[in-house]
């Protein structure tokens, strides 16, 4: 049975015993490529599920639509192991129970589709530890190294022609399973902390905000960087802020529900004078 | 026989509009992202492409405006406005989609208010569409009644040859001939055949949509919920929609010295509808997608009898989670058999 079969199986499964009310997967798109976000809520639709490599979205944003999971019942949902990392994340921020959240796991590393076994997040654990020893090497960006060998003042000129492209229509905030703010800070007028204009200024202010505010927090799963309908290359931004707080915190973003954050913890003891 | 501009006089013919003062624009590629822009040479062009990722739209009403400067001390306030920049300019290489989009917006702009901005630069461009002889799966102006060739919104339209050599001329408007007197010398009589049309296949009936978004009983259609399910409230469709023209004004600077502007905005974001008291009358995303078609397909044509959509597929074609206007459309065509 393809792992698509199988899944299929344990979404209809998951319905009609009634261990969940939704399972949030993936179906056909606009056209061969395209995989879209699908909600099914019974078993009879279940067959509309597609499982493959091309489906690439990390899904788990869409666990904090508003009123979703206050009844308090379970949501199937179906996570690649960077998924399963920002469930970890939005526990440990209070932002979700994983108890309520039962994980259709998959991959398919090389283009080739595998199932994950478990279906709560501490089974992933183990993987996602590996992952944090492998992280640095395989995803390690030509780019990224070529921007890392610019001067300062290159390196300026080549985000401030990225970022000149940026029309502020927030897709990147927006696909963010992070980004679940109420009231994003570039949403508050009184007073109006961040220019809503899409002037190069105005572009410099919002994404540099946005790579501070997922400092820690981002899982790489690349949401951002697809949405981006004028193709800037915000993974690049992630990858190195995730490889800086590896480096100075040994902090890998998702290991646990109960990580502490790394930009939102402090000790007393801590020898930075700042702090306290 | 027809008046013909061979491809390889298009660089003359931009270099004779730019000597006469016009700043020339077009589909070029930027950074990993295609755009109108401003050129030099003709060779900075890409006529090749579908559909430029960005529409033609900013260059008229640019996504980020500077309107006032504002200066208040205790004795005065002074203000001095932005006066959009001028100068005359010409467009070579818009699709007919993109042209159809400023003119579906033209009343829009000039119905109560006439926005300066807009018109100024509208009356200072010549828009020269050439004629598409290919599409993606995501075009759809037939469905809009528009067409790979419409004129409408255009001063000039070309058809490609069907050697690939250059485009046949056809004049619209007296501005287009102004234009195109400029380079008469660099264009040939010929009888070279123009190339066909790409066939773009109608993916909804827009009449019966509109029918149905117009009865009353369907505004509070569980559909709305349903179609929108994926939609995470992002401006992407918005902002690279050519006729979507929503602006939000801002102050930019301190209360007491600052520039007022006007920047685009989104009816799918939340805050676009929210009210100072906290109340928001589209609190769900739903209720916001639903306005955008309705918005596009009802309330629009009722005031200016055209959709305000003309079909680029853009919507689509850069959407995050694969939603956009023709699915939605389709699924109406459905609902109101």
């Amino acid at each position: 049975m393809s792992i698509e079969q199988l899944y299929r199986t344990r979404a209809k499964e998951l319905l009609s015993s009634g261990e969940v009310k939704m399972v949030i997967g993936y179906g056909a798109g606009s056209n061969k490529e395209r995989r879209r976000p699908l909600f099914i809520t019974s078993a009879e639709e279940c067959d509309k599920l597609v499982l493959d490599s091309a489906c690439i979205s990390n899904l788990s944003g869409y666990l904090l639509t508003e009123g979703l999971l206050s009844d308090e019942k379970r949501v199937a949902v179906f996570l690649r192991p960077e998924g399963v990392r920002a469930l970890n994340v939005l526990a440990a921020e209070a932002q979700l129970d994983t108890a309520q959240i039962v994980i259709i796991g998959f991959d398919s590393p090389k283009g080739e589709l595998k199932a994950l076994e478990g279906s709560s997040v501490e089974e992933f654990t183990a993987l996602i530890t590996a992952l944090k020893e492998i992280t640095p090497e395989t995803a390690g960006e030509e780019q990224l190294a070529k921007i890392e060998k610019m001067s300062p003042e290159e390196r300026f000129l080549f985000w401030q022609e990225e970022f000149s492209k940026c029309i502020k229509c927030y897709a990147c905030r927006q696909a963010c399973p992070m980004c679940y703010c109420r009231r994003c800070i570039v949403d508050s007028n009184q007073p109006q902390w961040v220019n809503t204009s899409s002037h190069t200024l105005g572009n410099f202010e919002w994404n540099i905000v946005r790579a501070f505010h997922l400092s820690g927090r981002c899982v790489e799963c690349g949401n951002c960087d697809r949405a981006c309908p004028v193709n800037i290359p915000l993974r690049l931004i992630n990858r190195k802020m995730a490889e800086e707080v590896l480096n100075s915190f040994n902090h890998f973003a998702g290991t646990s529900k109960t990580q502490e954050p790394v930009l939102a913890s402090f000790k007393k003891d801590d020898s930075e004078t700042f702090i306290l | 026989m027809t008046k013909i501009l061979f491809a390889d006089k298009l660089d003359s013919c931009v270099e004779r509009w730019r000597s006469a003062g016009m700043t020339v624009i077009g589909p070029v590629q930027r950074t990993n992202s295609s755009m109108y822009d401003a050129v030099k040479s003709a060779s900075e062009l890409d006529l090749n492409l579908v559909l430029a990722d960005r529409s033609i739209k900013e260059l008229f009403f640019p996504q980020s405006e500077p309107m006032l400067r504002y200066n208040i001390t205790k004795s005065e306030i002074n203000t001095s406005e932005f006066l959009p920049p001028s100068g005359p300019r010409i467009i070579f290489g818009a699709r007919a989609c993109d042209a159809s989009g400023l003119a579906i917006d033209d009343p829009l702009f000039g119905w109560d208010y006439k926005d300066e901005y807009w018109f100024q630069r509208r009356n200072e461009s010549v828009i020269v569409t050439i004629a598409c002889t290919k599409a993606d799966e995501f075009c759809m102006c037939t469905s809009l009644k528009l067409a790979p060739d419409s004129t409408k919104g255009s001063d000039i339209l070309l058809r490609p040859l069907e050697n690939n050599k250059g485009w046949q001329v056809e004049e619209l408007t007296d501005r287009g001939r102004e234009a195109f007197k400029k380079v008469a010398d660099l264009l040939q009589e010929g009888s070279d055949p123009a190339a066909a049309t790409v066939s773009v296949p109608e993916k909804f009936d827009a009449d019966a949509c509109a029918e149905w978004l117009k009865n009353p009983e369907n505004f509070n259609s569980h559909f709305w919920k349903e179609i929108s399910l994926r939609c995470i409230g992002c401006g992407s469709c918005t902002y690279l929609c050519p006729t979507c023209h929503c602006f939000d004004i801002q102050d930019e600077g301190g209360s007491f010295e600052g520039i007022r502007r006007k920047n685009w905005d989104s009816c799918s974001f939340a805050l676009f509808t929210m009210h100072t008291s906290g109340h928001n009358p589209r609190s769900t995303q739903s209720a916001r997608w639903r306005q955008r078609i309705m918005h596009k397909f009802n309330y629009f044509p009722g005031k200016f009898s055209a959709n305000s959509c003309s079909g680029c597929g853009r919507c689509t074609r850069e959407c995050p989670v694969d939603m956009g206007i023709t699915e939605t459309l389709q699924e109406i065509s459905k609902l109101s058999q």
